[in-house]
């Protein structure tokens, strides 16, 4: 760098300690952990070949005769998703005033709803699928629960740190005029959080319902199960069906959300 | 008969720093009171106390009566309201929300969860809007209007809630001189209609001579000067700005470019 005449802009030109320290352990760590993952180049390049087989496989043709099981499967991924995805904001937005620090009644509280929902968060929406099949039976009804369940554990804890950024200016505003504590947090915080709340709901929606399609995996409902049954029985005339199928609705479900986002952002409704 | 009654108040914040020393004022009912001070010198603590905002370390405050404590807090809330210099109004909702949650103290919270208003609120909200003039703004965002509008929208929610007093915590440092007028302007013809007490902090001593009935000094945490505009002479300015370092002839000239 010396000889380039630029320096980086500290005391001595030289990066901060801390971030150099930082860098040098990461990349140690991940030469290190790249064998134990079996990350391996001569193995990657060899196994090209067979991945061209599986893609041109895959291109052969469509199974027409089963897109409307297809579409009846992908309706009831949607349903799951948009179910499950409704039940947790319900649950969310009590649970996201009591996980916010500017707004829950007391630290106690503050701790305690912070740790159920980490607690909720711990396993992915597969392990607690496997859990409620085992209690309630096959179905789209353990998915629903299961996705509700963990993304509860998500969004309170985003719907708070929303809540927890407001302007604290608007806030004493309406608290001096005597509002009362609901009052408070619906006519000051909750206007105020609303677009970040709406980003998350929809970066949420997104994730549900790429989770939802891999819940039939256990046997919990949706698209999966036809998804890993084409797989192993090798029907890739239903398999990109199925990929295209997915593709199209999570595309269509992400232009929806910037729609309603940039509308709520820059105001044309109030 | 005294609106707002301060009694030997003090006011020690948990870092240890003495904001208010031994306050003791009493201010009459349906006046119009300015303070002058310099900065830091306890002017917003001692208001914030007034709404029940802060709580006096030692003493005690009585609004009409009644002694502001914790559990009284809405209640004094609803006859006392506040005007900030950064206008705290929710950016978000429309002006017409922003001047209804100036009802919200009389409500309870079973409408206010699906945002519902009785249509007295709303008869309320909008003579209140009428009287600063921006009835035609009603449905606009509130982040939308000149600082000088949302200044008048704060004034608005105050009025709505029918207070006894209203506060005004520098209401006209973030606004134009011309704007500020209009504000103070506003601030007095509701002081004299509706024989409100109004109380405002202000760091412009000409807009104090002009509209205040009586001036209040204050100079670190202490009371320095209580008296009419006509009796607030360089003197009496040269205590209440007085601080280390500084000269009577530079507090002058300061002054006389205020």
């Amino acid at each position: 760098m010396r000889a380039l005449n630029w320096q980086w802009p500290t005391r001595n030109g030289l990066p901060l300690p801390g971030t150099m320290i930082s860098i040098v352990v990461a990349v140690t760590a991940l030469g290190l952990t790249a064998s134990v993952a079996e990350i391996s180049l001569p193995r990657l390049i060899g196994s090209l070949g067979k991945m061209t087989v599986f893609i041109a496989q895959m291109f052969q043709g469509f199974n027409w005769d089963y897109l409307p099981q297809m579409l009846a499967k992908m309706l009831e991924t949607l349903e799951m998703t948009v179910l499950a995805t409704a039940i947790a904001v319900v649950i969310s937005l009590p649970l996201g005033v009591l996980a916010a620090k500017n707004a829950s009644p007391h630290p106690i509280v503050y701790r305690l709803t912070r740790d159920v929902l980490s607690l909720m968060r711990a396993l992915p929406e597969l392990v607690w699928a496997l859990v409620f099949v085992s209690a309630v039976g096959l179905g789209p009804l353990p998915g629903v629960m299961a996705l509700a369940f963990v993304t509860v554990g998500f969004m309170a804890k985003f719907f708070a740190e929303s809540i927890e950024v407001v302007d604290s200016k608007a806030v004493e505003g309406v608290h001096a005029h005597g509002a009362s504590w609901v009052q408070v947090r619906y006519f000051a915080m909750l206007p105020q959080a609303l677009p970040d709340l709406v980003g998350t709901l929809m970066y949420i929606l997104d994730h549900n319902l790429r989770a939802a399609t891999i819940l039939g995996l256990v046997g919990a409902g949706g698209i999966g199960y036809d998804m890993v049954m084409s797989m192993r029985l090798f029907q890739y005339d239903r398999l990109i069906l199925i990929g295209l199928g997915i593709y199209v609705v999570v595309t269509l479900l992400d232009r929806l959300s910037d729609t309603l986002r940039s509308r709520l952002l820059h105001g044309k409704r109030v | 008969m005294s609106s707002i009654s301060i009694q030997s108040v003090s006011k020690r914040f948990p870092n240890g720093f003495e904001a208010l020393k031994h306050i003791d004022v009493d201010i009459a009912s349906g006046s119009f009171t300015v303070i002058l001070g310099p900065s830091g010198a306890g002017k917003s603590t001692l208001l914030r106390m007034m709404n029940g905002l802060e709580t006096p370390s030692t003493g005690a405050i009585v609004i009409d009566g009644e002694r502001i404590c914790r559990n009284k807090l809405r209640s004094i809330r609803s006859r006392v309201s506040m005007v900030f210099q950064q206008f705290n109004l929710v950016d978000r909702l429309s002006v017409m929300t922003n001047v209804l949650t100036g009802r919200l103290s009389q409500r309870s919270w079973f409408g206010s969860v699906l945002y519902l208003f009785r249509r007295e609120d709303m008869d309320i909200a909008q003579q209140a809007l009428q009287r600063v003039g921006l009835i035609d703004k009603a449905w606009n965002r509130a982040d939308k209007l000149s600082g000088g509008q949302q200044q008048r929208v704060g004034i608005a929610r105050a009025l709505a809630q029918n207070p006894k007093v209203i506060l005004a915590d520098e209401p006209v440092a973030s606004l134009d001189p011309v704007a500020s007028g209009e504000i103070m302007t506003l601030l007095r013809e509701i002081c004299e209609r509706d024989n409100i007490t109004v109380v405002v902090n202000l760091h412009q001593v000409e807009l104090a001579r002009r509209f205040a009935d009586r001036i209040i000094g204050m100079n670190d945490g202490r009371l320095v000067f209580d008296g009419t505009p006509e009796q607030l002479t360089s003197s009496a300015l040269h205590t209440i700005y007085r601080r280390e370092g500084t000269t009577h002839e530079s507090v002058e000239l300061a002054v006389a470019y205020a």
